[in-house]
């Protein structure tokens, strides 16, 4: 094994502590979500230390992988979902990753994207944004996009999602320190995340919502992603209807009152 | 929160008024909820990524491209696949011969008379016998047998996969799935199961349909595994490969192996055509596959992972289960009944079922001992063989292994247990077609749920190894 | 004989015996079992029959039943015995009526019968002609609340896979409504929504032809040779037999659809090297299949190119919004599009 190459990370980052396996206690909880094949394992790989195996094919991780690293003073144990392309197609590994963003309430949600092709990829991240306010955006593989001719301009990006981008190429090391550093800031607060929300462009689609929206904050007035779980009861999703159902969704609302600014909730 | 009772409930029916408003609600804003969210969703999409990305304009030599239209075009594809899997066949067989014969001279021919003569300064002689003689040798047999090809075989697997060349392999063989009326993703589990079955059968979440993941399930066993991998090997090289003069025999060797991964695909396009048109009934439905970009495979890097992620956790696996498989195989060799041992008496009750499909009652006996793990069929023969010799007055204690010093000496034991071209043929096929491994057959209960399904996917093969068997002898003996 | 082997060969006899007369688990107590349910199910089946005569207002008899049950009619007649005794049937006026209580019973079997039959169109890859053969399995096996919670899982569905509204948990279902296709004159411009599933032969002409409930179609001839009708650009030349078993609303389109108006390629067409712009997706795709398309960014107005054909030509590799993704013909066959005007290279 080439030490150079395994180290690289470690060079960069020298705040940076991998854990790998050994999460006794952490202090924040970060998702690692994303499509299949944007180098989310390679991604996962280079946090923690771990050696998960990255094999090259869709739907390869259909379990998730935990791992954990240390940065600044903070511990954060890190969660690698199966990759996926959407959230709404109500498949296994889809209600995985989507259950674990929902209910599972990490502090950030890394999303990991193929700068190749950013537009298939800004899908999911988009989809993402409904239901998580705290993200980060890992802008993976630029060096292949750089080869391909194309250049992203990562700071408008970031105006457009309303959340942190960074350029990585993490199978070299690149810009993981700069994630770690984004990472931190989101977890802790020192970054605000103002995720865009795609609207409905559909009149009677948006009215229904809207009655449903009322509904849904008559019973929890600080639920933060209510629109979102309106229209996953408008197309009849039995996770979501059963979380209602035995309660699961009023957890949701705990401490949300504390963490989403309540004069940002008026003005928007 | 304390709620009282009251509150509750009101909060309960207020939550089913939502759920039915949602319900009725549904039928005022049509049919197709989902497509206009995601046409949508892909629009801001698109916004957003018409600003922020630039291209240079400037045409690239699209290297990926070229190599795809010649990896997976329409007339290449094929050859190009039977060619890179022969490769690594090919070196895993040559490749393994040396270490396997010096790890044998360590391990066995010298290693364990030093610890035997230890251990029996003061444990008592059973003790010794139980430890040494049935689960370090066992155990050791399988460091012996299975490390060098596994070691050499996983990387070179984990070099094409990592270089996304299995997802070409699905979009290869997806016209023949379809016409069997399964899933072209099986193409995927089923390369899965090269590794381990019973990853497979997990791996088989990413088959929508349950139709033809019960089919994907079913048929994985089909996919020879790490544990099979080096009988396979081992096998083909002592009795194959030796009907050819010595230059070719590593090349024929490497044939036999991939004839028998080429019979057991062949087995699964049949398997899943006989359950699609019986108790699966139904047609292929879709098959949306993504082909990722090729990504040049961190050489180093892959071969580290895989050593430590693959080789060192199957033999670890294979240890684990050898050692009290060999503690069983020894006691069943040592405690008699009658004038006979246990194990003596089980090859007898086996051998005239072996006799019928052209094996013998040591190898049936050997698949019983070894339902566990695979990995130990090749350990479990050849420590019965060497019981079933003994008992023939060749030996002298019963159970403890003979102890060959290169592969060459257990083609003599073979020999001395009346083995032919045609035993090595036989369990060639058997060990492709016969049960799962008992951890395969737990992960397929989890995952369907069901007892019917576990049972048709433990018992299918098995009673298709056997009718296979049975007429592959039947007619030999006519034959010749 | 030898001892041992005696033994042996004894063992397995007892396994054997076990395996046969174990209480509830064994084969004879399953056997025993399923006659009671054999019961049940003819029971349930006479009471869908009853139902059936009564939607469609066809008089009941003895002779219709049994035909309709593939019975006998001394086994009808007994299990119409049964049912009055249930007290879901009752003999009045010379003929057999439903209870108010066996109309409702036999709506839940209805519901989930169509239910049943919408879920494995829409999630399974069961293939059409099977999908009635298995509801009438399944219709005898689910409760209630599982039914209710498939209902949910399905998103709420309102019509079965052949246009045939599934009642609902309160067993409220339309009126029936609509005519037949040979009803239409020539010139219509209509919608199909409802193919007959019963008898199966006449329902696999049918869907064989590709038709499906929501589909487009303008009545070119109608007469009483042959019925022939026009949708996705291609003409389609039905016997009135087999017409009969297609309904279409009561009150005509103004207009052909666009869909049906403008002729149009599906991605199955294009040829290398070719640009193609997404229309839509049939409808005729739906659930977890239509939702696996649009995941991989097939929705209107995405460019795609075909790049690469596996052995044989069956799955293509196509472009699409920069990644490869593999189809087979019969899905790119639901993908309606254009080819785009303008002609490009393929990327280099």
């Amino acid at each position: 094994m080439n030490p150079n190459c395994e180290s690289c990370a470690v060079h960069n980052s020298n705040h940076l502590r991998r854990l790998g396996l050994d999460m006794g206690s952490f202090d924040y909880m970060v998702a690692l979500a994303g499509n299949p094949n944007t180098g989310k394992s390679t991604v996962f790989n280079a946090l923690t230390g771990l050696k998960q195996h990255t094999g090259n094919w869709p739907g390869k991780t259909v379990t998730r992988a935990e791992g954990g690293f240390a940065y600044g003073d903070k511990r954060f144990k890190l969660v690698d979902l199966p990759g996926t392309y959407s959230l709404l197609s109500t498949s296994v590994d889809e209600e995985v990753a989507r259950d674990f963003i929902l209910f599972g309430r990490p502090d950030v949600t890394v999303i990991v994207a193929d700068a190749t092709r950013l537009e298939r990829n800004l899908n999911l991240t988009l989809q993402i944004l409904k239901i998580t306010r705290r993200a980060v955006l890992a802008l993976n593989l630029i060096d292949e996009a750089r080869r391909h001719g194309v250049s992203i301009d990562d700071r408008a990006l970031s105006r457009e999602l309303g959340i942190p981008v960074v350029p990585m190429a993490a199978r070299q090391g690149d810009g993981v320190d700069a994630l770690l550093k984004m990472i931190h800031e989101v977890a802790t607060g020192s970054y605000v995340c103002r995720p865009r929300q795609v609207k409905n462009k559909n009149r009677k689609l948006e009215r229904a919502v809207q009655k449903l929206v009322e509904q849904i904050h008559a019973l929890y007035p600080v639920l933060p992603n209510a629109d979102w779980l309106a229209l996953r009861l408008l197309e009849g999703d039995e996770r979501i209807i059963g979380a209602f159902r035995n309660g699961t969704i009023s957890e949701l609302t705990r401490g949300e009152a504390l963490q989403t600014p309540a004069v940002e909730k008026v003005y928007e | 929160m304390n709620k009282s009772s009251g509150p509750h409930e009101e909060n309960n029916r207020a939550i089913e008024e939502l759920l039915s408003n949602a319900r009725d609600l549904r039928w005022t804003v049509g049919d197709d909820i989902h497509d206009q969210l995601l046409k949508n969703i892909y629009e801001q999409a698109a916004d957003i990524s018409d600003k922020v990305v630039r291209h240079d304009g400037k045409k690239r030599y699209d290297w990926d491209q070229k190599l795809d239209r010649f990896l997976t075009g329409r007339w290449t594809g094929l050859p190009m696949m039977l060619i890179l899997l022969s490769l690594v066949f090919w070196i895993t067989i040559v490749g393994s011969n040396y270490p396997s014969a010096m790890l044998s001279g360590l391990l066995i021919d010298s290693l364990h008379p030093l610890l035997k003569n230890f251990f029996s300064g003061f444990l008592p002689a059973w003790m010794s016998g139980l430890l040494i003689d049935g689960m370090y040798l066992t155990s050791a047999w399988v460091v012996a047998v299975m490390l060098p090809p596994m070691a050499i075989f996983f990387p070179l697997f984990t070099l094409l996969e990592d270089f996304g060349y299995l997802p070409r392999i699905a979009f290869n063989l997806d016209g023949l799935f379809r016409k069997a009326g399964a899933h072209g993703k099986q193409a995927l589990t089923m390369t899965m199961g090269y590794g381990c079955n019973a990853a497979g059968v997990v791996a088989t979440r990413i088959i929508d349909s349950p139709r033809e993941r019960l089919i994907a399930i079913i048929t994985n066993n089909f996919s020879l595994c790490n544990g099979r991998w080096p009988t396979q090997i081992l096998i083909a090289s002592l009795f194959i490969g030796a009907v050819a003069p010595p230059a070719l025999s590593g090349i024929v060797a490497a044939g036999a192996v991939i004839a028998v991964a080429l019979l057991g695909i062949f087995f699964t396009f049949i398997t899943s055509w006989g359950l699609s048109k019986t108790i699966l009934r139904g047609e292929a439905s879709a098959f949306s596959l993504e082909l990722p970009p090729y990504r040049p495979p961190r050489f180093w890097q892959t071969l580290y992972t895989s050593l430590i992620d693959r080789t060192a956790i199957v033999l670890w696996r294979a240890v684990i289960f050898a050692m009290p498989a060999g503690a069983v195989i020894w006691l069943i060799s040592n405690i008699t009944v009658g004038d006979l041992s246990l194990a003596e008496w089980f090859i007898r009750a086996l051998d005239p079922l072996g006799g019928l499909v052209g094996l013998n009652g040591v190898i049936l006996l050997a698949f019983i001992v070894a339902i566990p793990a695979n990995e130990i069929v090749i350990p479990s023969i050849l420590m019965l063989t060497v019981l079933s010799l003994n008992l023939h007055g060749m030996g002298t204690g019963a159970g403890v292994l003979f102890e060959p010093d290169s592969l060459n000496s257990y083609m003599q034991l073979f020999h001395q247990a009346n083995w032919t071209l045609l035993t090595a043929v036989n369990l060639m096929l058997f060990s492709l077609l016969h049960n799962p491994c008992s951890t395969t057959i737990y992960t397929i209960y989890k995952e369907t749920g069901s007892w019917k399904w576990t049972m048709v996917s433990t018992f299918l093969p098995l009673a298709l190894g056997f009718i296979v068997i049975f007429f592959v002898t039947q007619w030999a003996r006519i034959a010749f | 004989m030898n001892p041992i082997l005696l033994l042996i060969d004894g063992t397995l006899i007892l396994i054997l015996l076990a395996l046969i007369f174990w209480p509830e688990k064994g084969i004879w107590a399953r056997i025993r079992e399923a006659r009671v349910r054999r019961q049940r199910i003819l029971l349930e089946d006479t009471l869908k029959q009853l139902y059936d005569h009564e939607y469609y207002q066809k008089p009941v008899s003895i002779a219709s039943l049994a035909g309709a049950l593939n019975l006998s009619q001394e086994k009808t007649t007994r299990a119409l015995q049964s049912l009055a005794q249930l007290k879901l049937a009752v003999f009045s006026g010379g003929q057999w009526h439903l209870t108010a209580e066996g109309r409702g019973y036999a709506l839940r079997i209805l519901r989930i019968h169509r239910l049943w039959e919408r879920y494995l169109a829409d999630e399974t890859g069961v293939s059409e002609a099977e999908w009635h053969r298995r509801a009438e399995k399944r219709e005898h096996d689910l409760t209630m609340d599982e039914a209710d919670r498939l209902s949910e899982t399905l998103g709420y569905p309102v019509y079965d896979p052949h246009g045939d509204p599934i009642p609902n948990r309160f067993g409220e279902l339309p009126p029936k409504s609509g005519r037949p296709l040979t009803a239409a004159q020539p010139g219509t411009h209509t919608t199909i929504v409802h193919l007959e599933d019963e008898p199966a032969i006449l329902f696999e002409q049918l869907s064989a032809e590709g038709l499906y409930p929501g589909m487009a179609v303008t009545v070119l001839e109608n007469n009483d040779e042959r019925v022939v009708i026009k949708g996705e650009g291609k003409k389609i030349t039905l016997a009135p037999v087999v017409a009969a078993n297609i309904t279409i609303p009561v009150e005509e389109a103004k207009e052909a659809e666009e869909a049906e108006k403008e002729p149009f390629l599906t991605l199955a067409d294009v040829r290398e090297g070719e640009a193609a712009e997404v229309i839509g997706i049939s409808p005729q795709c739906r659930g977890m299949q239509r939702r696996r398309l649009m995941d991989l960014g097939i929705l209107p107005g995405s460019v795609i190119t075909r790049e690469l054909e596996s052995m044989g030509g069956d799955p293509v590799a196509y472009n699409v919004r920069g990644a490869l993704i593999a189809l087979r013909r019969d899905q790119a066959r639901l993908i309606r599009v254009k080819i785009k005007k303008e002609h490009h290279e393929p990327q280099l």
